[in-house]
This record gives C-alpha cells, sequence and structure tokens, in this order.
C-alpha cells in the first residue's frame, strides 16, 4: 500500500513529462509492448507478420495466433501563452488492436495475415476552449490488413512480404468565428472514408545462435479522401456563402524504416535494440478542397511540415520459468513537429516511454500476455504559426493492454 | 507476481491524474493598478454601432483592461452605465445599427447596416463617480472646456458638477494608474465631415491641450498608458466605398456617357467597368461644370446616399437632369484633405511619443497597430483586417471596434503596460468576444 502512495504522488509531482508523436500508434503484439515496443529482430509469434514479415518464417511452431488489445488513456493540459485559463482534456478512450494468424505449410515457408491499426488520432478540446477555430474535436482511425509470405533460407535468412491493404475514417469538428443571432457561433464538421494500399518488407539474418539482426520497410500509404461531408452550421444570412458540400483530403500514412538487433543467452534472456526512422515529411499540409466552391469557402490548407524523426527503442526478457516470462522496455520518440507548428490537433512532443510486461503460459505454446506502457512526454511550448496559436502542452498517456498468443 | 500486479493497478488508476503545467502568474510590475481611471474619447467610453448601448459599453476596452488588472491587485472599475440596448436618449442621437437586409432602389437585397429602433436610455446625471470617463466626441481641447458638459450629453450623465471641465473630474478618484486614449476626434469630426465642416484641431491647441490633460492624469506622480492616433483614413468608413465605383455594365452606356461629356466639354473618358466618381473641383477651368473624377487614393466615406449613386446618377450624370453630377463634398476626402489629416496625425504623434516619454508613460502605438490590423492579423486563428463587417474587429458605424476589436485593443494596450512596467498581466481571451453579429 505505500508503494501504491508514493507512486501516485510521483505522477502528481512530476513536473517535466508530457505525450505524443505524430498521429502513429505503436502498439501491435502485447509482447512487443512489454519490451519497449521493439520487434524487428524478433521471431516469437505470428507479430512477426507485421514487425517484420522476414522474421515469420524463423517462428517454430506450425500454426500461431496472437490477438489483443490495449485501453489507451490519454490526458492533456494546455496553457495559452499569455491568457490566465487552463484547459484539460478529460480523457480520451482509445483501444488500438491487432490480430495475426500465420501458417507454415513447409519448415521454410510462412504464410500469414496480419490485422493492425498504427496510425490514429482522437482529440477532443470541446466546443468552448481557446483553439475551437483550429480545432474542436478529431477522431481519426486507420485499420491495416495485411496477406503476408515468408521464406527463410537454412535458418539463416529469412525475406517476406506483405501486401498492406488500408482503410480509414476521419471526424474532425471545428468553429468558424462567424457569430449570429439565431447560430451564436458557426461551426463545420467534416467526415471521410479513404481506403489505399502499401507494403511491408523484411529481412531477419541470425548469423549465430540466439543473434538476430532485422530490417523492416513499411511504405507510405497516402489515405486519399474523396468526396467526404461536410457541414456548415453559420449564421443564416451567409448560408449562401457556406453550402453543404463534398470535400477531398490528404493524409499520408509515413513510411518506416526499422532496424533491429537482438541477443538471446540460452533462450532465458534476451535483450534487444530497435532503431525506427519514420518518413514523418510525408505529412507537409492537410488540404481540404471543396467541390462547391463559393467566395469564402474553396480550398483551406494547414501546412503541418512534419520533419523525419528516428525513435530508438530497448527492451529485454526474462524467463523465469515455463510458466512466467517478465519483460520491461523503454524507448525515446522525438517530435516530428517544430515548435513553430504545433498544432492543437496533434499536440506533439518529444516523449519518453516506459514499458513493463508479463507473459503466463497456463500450458506449452498458449499464453496471456500483458502489458503497460506509459508514456510522459516533455512540456512544450509552442505556437501553430499559420493560425497564430500559442500555449504549452502537456500530455501523459497511460496504456494497459492484454492478449493471448497460441503457437502450436 | 502480487508485487507487478500492485504497480499495474496503481498505473491505472494514476490515469486520473492530470499533467501538471504551471499557470500564469499575473504581477504588477512597478504599476499599481489599484484604482485605475480611463481617460479619453467615444472609444474608452464603449462607443460602438453609432451608439453607446449595454453590451457595448460592457465590452469598452477599459473596461476589459480592468478585468484583466484585477488579476494583479486591479480594483472596481465603475462606468456610468447605460441599461438600454438601444442607446442613450438626446435630441439628434443616432440609432444603435445592426446588420440586417437592406433592399436598395434596384430592389437588390443585401446585408447592411439597419437602425435598431427601441426605448433608450433617458438622459440623466448617473450621480455616483466613475472610472470610466470617456467622452464619445470629445476632442482634446474639449476636456479643457467649463461647462462641457451642456454641450456634450455623454458627459453630463457623469460630470460632478455642470461646471467642471473634464481635468477636474480626474482628480476626484485619486487614481493610481490611468489610460488615456485622445485625440482622434480632432481629426475624425473634420474627416467624417469630407472636409466640409468642422476643422482639425491645431497644433499648438492640441499640444497645449494634451500638456494639460497629461499634467492632470500625472498628477503627483501617477503612473499610466497613452495611445497614440492611427491613421483615420484606414478605417472602413473611409475605405469600403471604392473612388472608382461607378460601374458601366453595358458598351452602350459607356458610350453615351462618354457622348454626353463629350458634349458638355468635359475631358473625361469612361471605360466598361469601373470608373471614377465625379467630385466638386472648384478650380475646374471649365466655364459651367465644377467637377473632376476621383483619383485614385482619395476616399468616398461610407455615408454617401448609395441609392443616388445606383439609381439616380450621382458621382455621374444626373438621372434627372442629364446634367453632370458630382458626390457632394461632404461625401468625399479629397487627396489635398488627406494629406491634411495625415500631417496632423503625425504632429500630433510626434506630440503624444513626447508627452509619454517625458513623464515615463507606456506608449501604445496605434499608428503602427493600425497599419498592421490594414494588412491582416490573425489571433488563435481568427483572421481579422480593417475591412467592413467581413474584417470582423470594426462595428458596423465603421469607425468604432465591436467587441472583439475592443479586446485585441485591450492586449495592444497590455502588450505596452507590460513592456514599459514590467508587468505580466495576461492577455483577454479574445475568443470570448464577438465580431459583428449576422442575422
Amino acid at each position: 500500500m505505500r508503494r501504491f502512495t508514493i507512486l501516485l504522488l510521483g505522477c502528481c509531482l512530476a513536473a517535466t513529462t508530457a505525450f505524443s508523436g505524430g498521429y502513429q500508434v505503436s502498439l501491435h503484439g502485447m509482447r512487443n509492448i512489454g519490451m519497449g515496443l521493439i520487434g524487428t529482430s524478433l521471431a516469437y509469434d505470428a507479430s512477426s507478420l507485421f514487425y517484420n514479415p522476414g522474421a515469420s518464417a524463423f517462428v517454430s511452431s506450425k500454426f500461431s495466433f496472437s490477438g489483443g488489445v490495449s485501453l489507451l488513456m490519454a490526458r492533456t493540459t494546455f496553457q495559452p501563452s499569455n491568457v490566465m485559463n487552463q484547459y484539460h482534456i478529460e480523457k480520451i478512450i482509445n483501444t488500438p488492436l491487432y490480430f495475426y494468424a500465420a501458417y507454415k505449410p513447409l519448415k521454410d515457408l510462412s504464410i500469414g495475415v496480419a490485422l493492425n491499426t498504427p496510425y490514429g488520432n482522437k482529440i477532443s478540446w470541446g466546443d468552448t476552449w481557446q483553439g475551437r477555430f483550429l480545432i474542436q474535436d478529431l477522431a481519426f482511425k486507420a485499420i491495416t490488413i495485411q496477406p503476408t509470405v515468408s521464406y527463410k533460407i537454412k535458418n539463416i535468412i529469412g525475406i517476406g512480404a506483405g501486401f498492406v491493404i488500408a482503410t480509414g475514417n476521419v471526424e474532425l469538428h471545428k468553429a468558424l468565428p462567424l457569430e449570429g443571432q439565431a447560430v451564436a457561433e458557426g461551426k463545420t464538421t467534416i467526415t471521410g472514408n479513404a481506403t489505399n494500399f502499401g507494403f511491408n518488407a523484411g529481412i531477419l539474418v541470425t548469423p549465430l545462435k540466439g543473434f538476430n539482426i532485422g530490417i523492416d520497410y513499411r511504405s507510405r500509404i497516402d489515405m486519399k479522401v474523396k468526396g467526404g461531408t461536410a457541414t456548415f452550421d453559420v449564421p443564416a444570412s451567409l448560408d449562401p456563402n457556406f453550402p453543404d458540400n463534398k470535400v477531398d483530403a490528404s493524409l499520408p500514412l509515413p513510411a518506416n524504416l526499422d532496424f533491429g538487433i537482438s541477443y538471446e543467452i540460452k533462450e532465458k534472456f534476451l535483450i534487444g535494440l530497435n532503431l525506427c526512422y519514420v518518413f514523418w515529411e510525408a505529412y507537409d499540409s492537410l488540404i481540404f478542397t471543396f467541390e462547391t466552391k463559393t467566395a469564402t469557402l474553396d480550398r483551406t490548407a494547414s501546412p503541418t511540415l512534419y520533419e523525419n524523426r528516428l525513435i530508438a527503442r530497448l527492451g529485454a526478457q526474462y524467463r523465469i520459468n515455463d510458466i512466467v516470462t517478465v519483460r520491461l522496455g523503454g524507448y525515446y520518440d522525438p517530435s516530428p513537429a517544430k515548435d513553430d507548428y504545433l498544432n492543437p490537433q496533434t499536440p506533439s512532443s518529444n516523449q519518453i516511454g516506459l514499458t513493463a510486461g508479463l507473459s503466463v503460459f497456463p500450458f506449452k505454446g498458449f499464453s496471456i500476455d500483458a502489458a503497460f506502457l506509459y508514456v510522459m512526454g516533455f512540456e512544450r511550448e509552442g505556437t501553430y504559426s499559420p493560425d497564430n496559436f500559442a500555449g504549452t502542452y502537456k500530455t501523459a498517456v497511460y496504456i494497459p493492454g492484454i492478449g493471448l498468443t497460441y503457437n502450436f | 507476481m502480487k508485487k507487478l500486479l500492485y504497480i499495474l493497478i496503481s498505473l491505472v488508476i494514476l490515469a486520473g491524474c492530470e499533467p501538471k503545467i504551471s499557470e500564469l502568474t499575473p504581477f504588477r510590475g512597478s504599476a499599481d493598478f489599484s484604482r485605475y481611471i480611463a481617460v479619453g474619447n467615444s472609444i474608452t467610453a464603449g462607443f460602438t454601432d453609432g451608439a453607446l448601448y449595454t453590451t457595448g459599453q460592457a465590452n469598452s476596452f477599459p473596461n476589459l483592461l480592468a478585468g484583466q488588472f484585477r488579476l494583479a491587485g486591479g480594483g472596481n472599475f465603475i462606468q456610468p452605465v447605460v441599461t438600454s440596448e438601444f442607446g442613450v436618449d438626446f435630441p439628434g442621437s443616432d440609432p444603435r445599427l445592426i446588420l440586417g437586409y437592406v433592399t436598395d432602389c434596384r430592389g437588390v437585397t443585401s446585408l447592411g447596416p439597419i437602425p435598431d429602433i427601441g426605448p433608450k436610455e433617458p438622459l440623466g446625471p448617473v450621480g455616483y463617480l466613475v472610472n470610466n470617463l470617456g467622452i464619445p466626441g470629445a476632442k482634446t481641447f474639449h476636456l479643457l472646456v467649463p461647462g462641457y458638459a451642456l454641450l456634450n450629453p455623454y458627459y453630463a450623465r457623469f460630470a460632478t458638477a455642470p461646471t467642471n471641465m473634464l481635468i477636474q473630474e480626474i482628480p476626484l478618484q485619486n487614481a493610481t494608474f490611468f489610460s488615456l486614449c485622445i485625440g482622434n476626434n480632432d481629426l475624425l469630426m473634420y474627416a467624417i465631415n469630407g472636409g466640409a465642416a468642422d476643422s482639425i484641431t491645431p497644433e499648438p491647441v492640441f499640444n497645449l491641450s494634451l500638456d494639460a490633460i497629461v499634467a492632470a492624469c500625472v498628477g503627483t506622480g501617477t503612473k499610466g498608458v497613452i495611445a497614440n492616433i492611427p491613421d483615420i483614413t484606414s478605417i472602413p468608413f473611409f475605405t469600403t466605398v471604392p473612388y472608382n465605383g461607378m460601374v458601366l455594365p453595358r458598351q452602350t452606356l459607356v458610350d453615351s456617357v462618354n457622348a454626353a461629356m463629350q458634349l458638355y466639354g468635359l475631358p473625361f473618358t469612361y471605360v466598361l467597368g469601373p470608373n471614377p466618381f465625379l467630385v466638386p473641383d472648384p478650380a475646374s477651368p471649365h466655364p459651367l461644370f465644377k467637377v473632376r473624377p476621383m483619383a485614385a487614393g482619395e476616399l468616398v466615406l461610407l455615408t454617401v446616399p448609395q441609392d443616388s449613386i445606383k439609381c439616380f446618377g450621382m458621382g455621374l450624370i444626373s438621372a434627372i437632369t442629364f446634367l453632370p453630377w458630382p458626390i457632394p463634398d461632404k461625401y468625399v476626402l479629397t487627396q489635398n484633405e488627406i494629406t491634411a489629416i495625415q500631417t496632423a496625425t503625425t504632429a500630433f504623434n510626434q506630440k503624444i511619443s513626447d508627452m509619454a516619454a517625458l513623464n515615463g508613460l507606456a506608449l501604445v502605438d496605434m499608428h503602427t497597430k493600425m497599419q498592421g490590423l490594414q494588412a491582416g492579423i490573425i489571433w488563435d486563428g481568427i483572421r481579422m483586417n480593417t475591412r467592413y463587417v467581413t474584417g470582423g474587429v470594426f462595428s458596423l458605424d465603421g469607425i468604432h471596434l465591436n467587441p472583439r476589436g475592443n479586446a485585441v485593443l485591450a492586449n495592444y494596450f497590455i502588450e505596452s503596460i507590460n513592456a514599459e512596467f514590467g508587468s505580466t498581466i495576461p492577455y483577454v481571451d479574445i475568443t470570448k468576444y464577438p465580431g459583428v453579429i449576422f442575422p
């Protein structure tokens, strides 16, 4: 009980923490989450289909299934630069999930399918806050399905590739600075769907027993919304200027190049390092093009000018006995947003993640996997200069998750 | 195992814990905001949409400033409260304007300012001491006129004695801080009459008046803030109607106008589309028609009778007499008049800067701020400029600010005050204040 209290105090007094790094969600396997989200050089179960298709041929069992869900709870505090007020986003609940199924028809060949939610963003500032003309609420979620083939040569090198089908939807609300008698303040809602394709390819090399090197590349996928819906609620006299509308937009899901290295000692202790290069430059600006144009409604472009970033991840796993395996890890994820383009749509800051995980094997091949990820970012002051909106953001994220793995 | 479970459970509960950021800490610096008074004209009074009414007054920039001062030791700020949303009642008082639908002489309906008629505030002294000493219509030297309350009903509402000069009211509050925003009307009254009536205050009069007003405000060392005068010709009252607003939509019309001009011996050529309005020109060599086309840069006032232009040929050729019909001088600022205004503005602002430096006052450079606003500014995602209605900061009279404009103005004052006195007064959240209200 004493530990409990100390931890509680620790959180509330911590002065320098915050969250978020773009809109990539890296929760793809409960075991991986437990050890700092590493995975590129691992070949334990079907989660390799996502982390590195080159590794899945190394999974020893004929069948491997893995699935799980995380509960993402984030809290954000915002302090405007010059205004005496603070805003708290109460709680955002998101449930990123994954499911993998792999089958080995041959000793060296694996086929499988992966389902994930690798990208998403959900934020809800409400309709009275100071930044409501930039964003009130935003929900964006993409699901990917990836049929995959993997082949290994002489237990030394494995190659694999998957075809990625991404489908997603977005819903966005923001206020418009148009005041009226009946409509106190204007607002707009934009919704849309998009589907597009990409690929995921990787190589795993094991020069020594227990020593793995993996490289994986997941391509950029442009989520192009065609004919999304835009509705406007404005004072009646302005209705002709803001007709309900079709809207086109495009949000890129950035490419990732991951490099991983790991070493396992006597199938008991494993340590691994991942370097993930995220090609965030793909996200240059968010553009909405309206089909029915008026003098006041044409094309809106919000520059984002994201920059490429390298994420460093470190993780370890220790097999206590045949029943219990524990994991620990951590990572550093630098924000892709510049200080003068820090947007409340994605209040991004450099973040540190600390993870812990546990697997319990009631019987051989089957495990219940649990993980906890605590993301603490750094308090960050910035301005979204295109809209001259300045302030300090701080977010903390708590992500417990549970999954099942069955290899047989 | 049990330990681990403990950690997990406690972490989940921690999700209820808010990330902490240190709050702003308002600090008064070397200034003392405990008793604040505002001295000035209609802008200080909270005049907007052509009237002084309840919500406009509540959003006066000094009232917004006082609200921010309270975060750093400021006290009560009492205004001579108007309880009517339709303005103050006195002979010749204008109605409050709202945005409504206006049908012009051609039967075209569009959005435009319309009077909002209702029971106005009866005239009479409020009977209490006020902190907001802003007097709509006051020029600099008016504050030194004994009995000015007999001439200006707005001053009569709060003058403690009808014979008092305004500067005699200033010491009564024993203020610790003041704002002074005066001088605009020394130019504006001339300008809104198209230079045809009233006059620009002579520089020596302005200088002597400002000396006396600042002396009254400063007293034995009261700190304060003073604003200079923007280029008043950049406000929507003067910039909304273009100098070349005479649009000829058909070639046949262009040909007949050109033929008529030739007939009258006027060497003006008209083209399809926009053409300059005709204005009076006493210096014209023409024996009969003392007119000329307006030059680019000259200004037509917002109050110009639009229907006369649209349907009866004002600014071109009268539809009734078929003779050249210039826009009357009182609706036009010519280049000479504009130059006179701008020359005086420069001189007045020099005096204001000198007074600020001499007395250690914070200076709000409204002249520069207005240039910025003309180019367009953006705060918290709200784009604003000096355009009429759509610009979002000027009220429907085209001269005074709407609530959002007043919030921006209050922030300009805070910016200067903080810089001068080392204070950290927080800004007004401008998103809480509406712009023009649309039907």
